[in-house]
């Protein structure tokens, strides 16, 4: 039964490949459905030879268990709150208040970096509920949207700022998070895991990335892809120093921002007792028809259906893996890795932790269900390289590599939203995303984890003020050298595309292995063999990663925007 | 239009230079901006779609006939298995019982030790939604009984069972009565 696993592996991930590269032309739903149904005629035939009509009988069941409903009806009920904010009236309200923080000492990038990172404040369990709610508003700022306050450039890096961080939000969520999976794991050594454990690693590198992403988008991407963004600046003709068009927003509006803001804060902080984020939000929908004399239609108007499908689907066909075995069959792979000398444990571990980023799927729970149960099992569980300490570090930065994964997928995953808003064609932020969640996210929360995390550390031990400094001192090598490769990297860019992807390539490659060295530092601190094999891991997943980065985005963008149409 | 005029260029869509190339040679499939493309696969499409509609709705709506509503509120987040050794009977993964209740997964109920839960509800304080565990879990328990009775459960997955003690002792009897019977 063992072949089983290996051969609805192979389905699976061979349909992915070929859907990514363009060799099947279909929607991701269809592959994903037409995967699971491929899975399952397998895996029914060989049930029935082996256990006979029963066992097959059952395999509806066992797929159908690879559904979490979870973020399925969050993701809904979010989006309900979000059509009904813009139908009353709520994001003109919004930017009113906007208006009033753009005035106060912290001023307009003040405003700006709190919007960017109101995603990992608020915490949802799926990134898309706020960036539905919130990206036609940063699109407001630009020429097109209205206000006018931002440049086409700063545009971008706004939006692509703002949809990585919610992209990844969905980890530290308290409410029924991607995060959750691996602090309930945690949980079977560490008794409060499921507190929280890894929210704050999370957090951590969620903001540093983001912050990372701006730059990538600003100094690499939008020269790789200068003419893959439809947006446009305003004309020069149009620019009147000191004029501000004024904003109206009514009673309903304010009303609709309260009760989503109450709503949102009401699933967070719990303060009514325990109850699901679902009926917290649906009954903040509710409110809103109330309240604000909205109508059902104009809740419904907000849903995308997109992801919520692609979610599905992509839990489908996890399920039918599942129940044919093929996660097992991808953790004995992954386990004689161990094997190969000069990958070793540390080496499989640093290929382990970007896995997600080197597959992006449309939601990171599709493999995280999965494979957070593989990790596990090389902890103490079973196979015993690690111990419960270091299963933690290498969980932090996994889970943080996983529950970023959803924004550069080009499979329907949560980056497109970004995409679509400042108009841009489909991989223009996959390069930033994935090199953020490559190069500082996995390596920031396993050293977050390990120094901070894990210690004991009150105000009065001096192991607290030696951690904190400890951290603070990783975090700037890793963004100071990542900074570096980003800005001198992108000097170096010229008219040649393929030297431009070369240059690229290299500073992955770097990034990548500076990643790993980190990591099995973090696990096996000064054990040279051991930082050499993470370091040669850290390249192989680089050098993935890195290759399935556009080179060149669609040439009909650039015609469109030269053309007789505009 | 491009495509009106040679229909024959979808037949090689990998190798049109106007899509983005991601390898040196190789050309990824923007099938989220061209629309146009994706009517070969139309009725594919919708067939797909309805069984993702299909799916979704069997996973809410068999639970809910099989009165184990409360199974679809779970997270999945498995903060239930800092139970620990706070389980009597050793159960390590009461997040896989809850999900087995939910769809129904027999061989995944007794698998992580479904039939030797006692509901004792030690797992319940570690719910981040204090979901009802021990009434979920016993719900499953007589649903496994009877699927036992009328003999659906493949003879393996009673058999392992019973090697790995993972049968608790008033299930006993219906299990010997089950395999004796296949």
């Amino acid at each position: 039964m063992e072949i089983l696993g290996y051969i609805t592996l192979t389905i699976f991930l061979g349909l992915m490949l070929l859907t990514l590269f363009g060799y099947i032309r279909t929607p991701v739903q269809t592959v994903l459905v037409f995967s699971t149904l491929l899975c399952l005629i397998v895996g029914a035939g060989f049930r029935y030879a082996y256990s006979g009509w029963e066992a097959v009988m059952l395999m509806p069941n066992e797929f159908l268990g690879g559904i979490i409903l979870h973020p399925i009806t969050a993701l809904l009920t979010g989006l309900f709150l979000a059509g009904g904010l813009k139908a009353s009236g709520g994001f003109e309200a919004l930017k009113v208040l906007l208006q009033y923080l753009r005035r106060s000492p912290i001023g307009l990038v003040g405003t700006l970096v709190i919007l960017i990172n109101l995603p990992v404040i608020s915490s949802l369990p799926c990134g898309r509920i706020l960036a539905a709610a919130l990206l036609p508003l940063l699109f407001t700022f630009g020429f097109e949207g209205g206000l006018g306050i931002l440049t086409r450039t700063q545009l971008i890096v706004l939006i692509g700022a703002f949809t990585r961080n919610a992209m990844g939000s969905c980890g530290p969520s308290p409410i029924g998070g991607v995060g959750q999976i691996g602090e309930g794991f945690l949980g079977s050594f560490f008794a409060t895991a499921s507190e929280g454990i890894l929210r704050a690693p999370q957090a951590f590198s969620l903001m540093l990335g983001t912050a990372i992403v701006a730059l990538f988008l600003k100094f690499v991407s939008q020269r790789l892809y200068p003419d893959d963004v439809a947006l446009r600046d305003a004309p020069l003709t149009a620019v009147s120093a000191g004029k501000e068009p004024e904003i109206d927003a009514p009673l309903e509006g304010y009303l609709a921002l309260v009760i989503f803001v109450a709503s949102l804060l009401t699933a967070i902080f719990q303060p009514f007792g325990k109850m699901p984020v679902q009926s917290v939000l649906v009954v903040g929908a509710l409110l809103m028809i109330v309240v604000c004399r909205i109508r059902l239609t104009d809740l419904m108007e907000g849903i995308i259906l997109l992801p919520v499908t692609a979610m599905a689907a992509g839990f489908l066909a996890a399920g039918a893996l599942a129940a044919t075995g093929g996660f097992d069959a991808l953790g004995v792979i992954l386990n004689s890795l161990v094997a190969v000398p000069f990958l070793g444990v540390a080496g499989m571990l640093a290929i382990f932790v970007q896995f997600q980023t080197i597959l992006p799927l449309s939601c990171a729970r599709i493999l995280t269900a999965a494979l957070v149960p593989v990790l596990y099992l090389f902890g103490p569980a079973k196979f015993g390289f690690l111990d419960w300490p270091q299963l933690a570090i290498v969980m932090a930065a996994y889970i943080i590599n996983a529950t970023t994964s959803c924004g550069p997928s080009p499979l329907g995953g949560g980056g497109m939203m970004g995409e679509g808003t400042m108009r841009a064609e489909t991989g223009f932020i996959k390069g930033a995303y994935t090199f953020a969640s490559m190069a500082i996210m996995a390596p920031l929360a396993a050293i977050y984890m390990k120094f901070l995390n894990l210690s004991v550390f009150d105000p009065s031990n001096e192991n607290f003020v030696r951690d904190i400094v400890t951290i603070a001192e990783f975090a700037l090598v890793i963004a100071v050298v990542n900074i570096a490769f980003i800005l001198y990297g992108s000097r170096l860019f010229g008219t040649d595309t393929s030297r431009n992807f070369l240059i690229q390539l290299v500073g992955f490659l770097l990034a990548g292995a500076l990643s790993g060295g980190i990591l099995a530092f973090a696990l096996f601190e000064q054990n040279t063999s051991a930082i050499l094999q993470g370091i040669a891991g850290g390249l192989i997943a680089a050098l993935l990663i890195a290759l399935m980065v556009p080179r060149t985005l669609s040439r009909r963008m650039t015609a469109t925007l030269s053309g007789p149409e505009i | 239009m491009a495509d009106k005029d040679n229909p024959d260029t979808t037949k090689h869509k990998r190798d049109d230079t106007t899509q983005p190339m991601v390898l040196p040679g190789i050309h990824r499939y923007q099938f989220f901006t061209n629309l146009k493309d994706r009517g070969w696969t139309r009725n594919l499409d919708r067939v797909a779609l309805f069984g993702i509609v299909g799916a979704l709705l069997a996973t809410v709506v068999k639970p809910v006939l099989r009165g184990n509503a409360a199974t679809i509120y779970c997270y999945e987040c498995r903060a239930c298995y800092a139970t620990q050794d706070r389980c009597p009977v050793g159960i390590a993964f009461q997040a896989e019982l809850a999900v087995a209740g939910r769809v129904g997964d027999y061989d995944r109920f007794i698998r992580n030790g479904g039939l030797k839960c006692i509901r004792c509800g030690n797992c319940q304080s570690y719910c981040v939604q204090y979901l009802p565990l021990p009434e979920m879990f016993g719900t499953m328990q007589q649903d496994t009984r009877e699927a036992m009775a009328k003999g659906i459960i493949p003879r393996s997955s009673l058999d392992k069972g019973l090697a790995e003690g993972l049968i608790g002792k008033e299930f006993i009897d219906d299990v010997v009565k089950a395999l004796s019977r296949s």
